[in-house]
């Protein structure tokens, strides 16, 4: 998912009813036949290096859309649709209409992004864009993010239609291709193509919604309904240089350092809303009287509380549930190894807490650095604060039926706030409600490795997400 | 070719390949011209030396001109390569060409050498001071208009000309911080870009420790003759007493010295990071370090890794240059060096220094071929010290007196 990873949904379950099985080893009830068909697609699918500017996002929409069309989806309803992400970035959008025969209600909506974050040979265990199984997991670029909720919504839809399913509305997949820069295609989506996407609602297959600790007890099942704000900003230092043999008493990298070494140090305000109200207050039951625990309770008895909320936020399990946070992702300075450096520029990456303006967020970093650091929005994307979705009775009781089959019946299931920004975000602004509810999930937090190193999935969830996609179209549709 | 002009079989454009791991790879030339003594000489070629390349220069980062149009403008030349250095190659070609319209006759051979990557990867100075010493006559010793040179305070008075003899080893480390990065909007505690800030703010808070050695005695003793003012005492105190830090501590935080006192090392370029969405998996600084002669890189080396303290920021080298060495003092050349500035300079105290920055003399002295640099253009200090750097310039007279420097010299050298 763009910008975005969820939160971690914590918490434990006390009830003795689950034994701690390592849950890589449940075999998974999706056929044989339909496991093959789907690591077959899987296998393609990571294996196009779909990274902006290199052109590969055609491959990755034909890929999809030939699974349709094998289908019986009609050429008319197929449509890949080209545009420019990134300046230079040609991109296509994939949008495939299953039309009902007649239907009884508005169309719906599902969503994913074939774009992929970079990954470099160099930084990985194995070549990021060669599809591997091993040791109960699929690794490759894409695997968690999100070429597994592409392939599963793709082949949940290729399988019921293969099973003689007929929906009793439009279902509409929606697959852009540059989620992970600019989005946007989802910007179109939710504008331009309006008359090809409009729907009731959206079901998003970006994030993982489930995990499991280290010791194998299940954390539970999020929907997400909301999503911070995502907004880059550049820090910029400026020097005279000069030549590298005679250095100067000030340096544009080290005045950058010096603001990194600021930024590091530097806490926003903690806030709450309803929703992160409600979602403490659970995990507070649950966390009984670990430190996370107390320090849960004292935050929601006291939102001013600044000490339980630091100790919240350090927390790997909660970590950007109190607050905004914005952290540094790329520098680059200099141009020549032998020469004082004339500009140095560190990209900040902000994820904002809902409701609160971007700007306000620049002008408290611009006085944490002082003057000598220009602090920027990054001009290739200008972030906006987006409403939170109702919560849907219908969707949450799908969600939650589905992924109590796989994990047990007293899975936890919550509405939750993401951290991150996905291509939601922009159907959210322009009302069509939208719910993150991919059922994959991961080992935390070992596996959340989404635009890192060495990405994977358990095999078992990839398989599974395909019966949970099934399941959830099956549920909202007939 | 015209009569005075120099025959086609001793003007060779020798392509070359050059590369590291920093700089990336590039196919570059150099320029060797042998201007043949008539009869037979006894005595091996002087080697003029230069190189044809220059520091890449932004427009955006320049105050108003391009940094490749030359522009005239308040009595400077302006444009990248005004001082560093293609005014000396400019000076010593038309010197020669000067000298042989005039019917000069040198009685050794004359070699000239420019070479096409002395600002990256110096392979051309070390092919010369190898696979090339043939075509190039085996030199005795050469002179290098990349060094030396004369310097005017702000109000006019002489700041000394100087004759290069000995410089700083040139070597690049890399930092480099690996981590297992994530995702963005889940921040983990430890951060590749936040360890290598800290090590950079180590780096910068540390002082080598400060050193002399003959050279840089003689020079500070002939630029203490000059400054009356506090500079000149922390010079007089340093060179009556090497531990006084304090003394060596002015000196080097003064504009027209730094460098001199030690070893110095900074930070020129950083990388970090794959997507602004992603914690950076890897974070690396290249730290430009010139390292006083005779100290071991590698001992430079360990002495980064004291400073950073932190094992998670690994220090390595990007290139295996060996300690330079200094060339002693030849009389002739001094002699020679000393005319040529007083001819034009008369006011001007000469003495040997130890160059900061690295040059192509370097593989020629470690291979037992001295280097001089012996360059006669002038600057003001410390206003126009801006090779490098945004809006080089060089005064507009200096451009012209280098040629009749250049003269000099090789009448005073190859004409007796």
């Amino acid at each position: 998912m763009k910008r975005a990873f969820g939160l971690i949904l914590a918490s434990t379950i006390s009830s003795a009813a689950f034994s701690a099985t390592d849950p890589r080893t449940v075999p998974t009830k999706l056929p044989p036949a339909w496991q093959a068909k789907t690591r077959d697609v899987f296998k393609q699918a990571i294996e196009i290096p779909s990274v902006h500017n290199r052109g590969e996002m055609p491959r990755m929409a034909k890929l999809l859309a030939d699974q349709f069309r094998a289908a019986g989806i009609p050429e008319a309803d197929i449509h890949v649709i080209p545009y420019e992400a990134l300046p230079g970035d040609k991109t296509v959008a994939l949008i495939v209409r299953w039309r009902s025969a007649r239907p009884t209600k508005k169309p719906m909506l599902i969503l994913g992004h074939m774009d992929v974050v970079e990954a470099k040979r160099e930084d990985w265990k194995f070549d990021p864009f060669t599809f591997r199984e091993e040791g109960g997991y699929f690794y490759g670029r894409g695997t968690a993010d999100m070429k597994n909720g592409d392939v599963a919504t793709t082949m949940a839809a290729v399988k019921l239609m293969s099973e003689g399913f007929k929906p009793s509305r439009d279902i509409i997949f929606f697959y852009s291709g540059d989620e992970e820069t600019r989005g946007v295609g989802a910007t179109l989506g939710a504008g331009k193509w309006r008359n090809l996407t409009d729907a009731e609602f959206g079901l998003n297959a970006d994030d993982q919604s489930c995990g499991y600790s280290a010791s194998f007890q299940m954390l539970g099942c999020r929907v997400g309904t909301g999503e911070k704000t995502f907004q880059t900003y550049l820090f910029t230092t400026h020097n005279p240089g000069g030549h590298s043999s005679r250095p100067r008493p000030d340096n544009a990298i080290y005045d950058l350092a010096d603001a990194l070494e600021k930024l590091r140090n530097h806490r926003f305000e903690p806030m709450m809303n309803e929703t992160t109200r409600a979602y403490f207050e659970e995990l507070a039951g649950q966390q009984g009287d670990s430190a996370l625990g107390k320090a849960l309770r004292r935050l929601v008895a006291n939102p001013f509380d600044g000490v339980a909320a630091d100790v919240i936020e350090a927390d790997p399990l909660t970590v950007g549930a109190t607050r905004t946070r914005c952290v540094a992702t790329m520098l680059k300075a200099g141009h020549a190894d032998n020469a004082l450096p004339q500009t140095a520029q560190a990209t900040v990456n902000c994820r904002i807490f809902p409701g609160v303006e971007p700007k306000l967020v620049q002008a408290e970093l611009q006085q944490m650095v002082g003057p000598g650091v220009e602090v920027t929005p990054d001009p290739e994307y200008i972030g906006f604060p987006t409403p939170v979705s109702p919560i849907r009775d219908d969707v949450f009781k799908a969600f939650a039926a589905s992924v109590r089959r796989f994990h047990g019946p007293d899975t936890h299931v919550f509405p939750y706030v993401s951290p991150g920004a996905s291509d939601g975000s922009f159907f959210r602004a322009k009302g069509i409600p939208v719910y993150n509810v991919d059922s994959t999930w991961v080992i935390r937090p070992d596996d959340e490795r989404s635009h890192g190193l060495d990405e994977r999935m358990p095999v078992r969830a990839m398989y599974d997400d395909v019966l949970h996609w099934e399941f959830m179209i099956r549920s909202l549709a007939s | 070719m015209s009569p005075t002009g120099f025959p086609e079989a001793d003007v060779h454009v020798v392509p070359y390949h050059t590369a590291s791991a920093t700089t990336g790879e590039d196919d570059t030339a150099a320029l060797i011209v042998r201007w043949r003594a008539p009869g037979a000489s006894k005595a091996q070629p002087i080697m003029l030396m230069g190189h044809m390349d220059v520091v890449e220069a932004k427009a955006e980062d320049w105050a108003g001109t391009d940094p490749f149009k030359m522009v005239e403008k308040d009595g400077y030349y302006y444009g990248r390569g005004t001082i560093d250095m293609k005014d000396g190659i400019t000076a010593i070609t038309q010197a020669m060409i000067n000298l042989r319209k005039a019917g000069f006759k040198p009685k050794r051979d004359i070699v000239v050498l420019f070479t096409g990557d002395e600002e990256t990867n110096g392979i051309g100075a070390r092919n010369g001071a190898s696979q090339w010493l043939d075509l190039l006559g085996h030199p005795e010793f050469g002179l290098n208009a990349d060094g030396g040179g004369i310097s005017v305070n702000t109000d006019g008075s002489p700041a000394g000309a100087t004759m290069q003899t000995a410089e700083k080893t040139f070597a690049g480390y890399t930092l480099t911080v690996r981590n297992r990065g994530g995702h963005s909007s889940k921040p983990r505690k430890d951060n590749a870009i936040y360890s290598l800030a800290h090590a950079l703010d180590k780096i910068e808070a540390y002082r080598f420790t400060p050193m002399l050695n003959e050279t840089t005695r003689a020079y500070f003793a002939g630029r203490a003759k000059l400054e009356k003012g506090p500079l000149g005492d922390a010079m007089r105190r340093w060179l009556a007493n090497p531990n006084d830090g304090e003394a060596a501590d002015f000196i080097e935080a003064s504009e027209s010295e730094v460098g001199l006192t030690r070893t110095r090392c900074v930070p020129t370029r950083l990388f970090a990071g794959h997507a602004d969405n992603a914690l950076p998996q890897l974070a690396t600084a290249m730290i430009n370090c010139r390292i006083f002669p005779g100290i071991d890189p590698n001992a430079t080396k360990a002495e980064l890794e004291r400073i950073v303290a932190d094992p998670t920021v690994v220090v390595s080298r990007n290139d295996d240059r060996v300690a330079s060495l200094a060339s002693p003092l030849r009389p002739d050349v001094m002699a020679a060096f000393t005319h040529a500035v007083h001819s034009l300079h008369p006011n001007q105290p000469v003495f040997p220094e130890m160059s900061t920055g690295a040059s192509d003399a370097r593989p020629f002295r470690v291979a037992g071929i001295p280097v001089y640099g012996v360059n006669g253009g002038w600057t003001v200090t410390p206003i126009d010290n801006r090779a490098h750097g945004k809006d080089e310039r060089l005064p507009v007279q200096s451009l012209y007196d280098n040629v009749v420097h250049w003269q000099l010299m090789l009448q005073d050298l190859a004409g007796k």
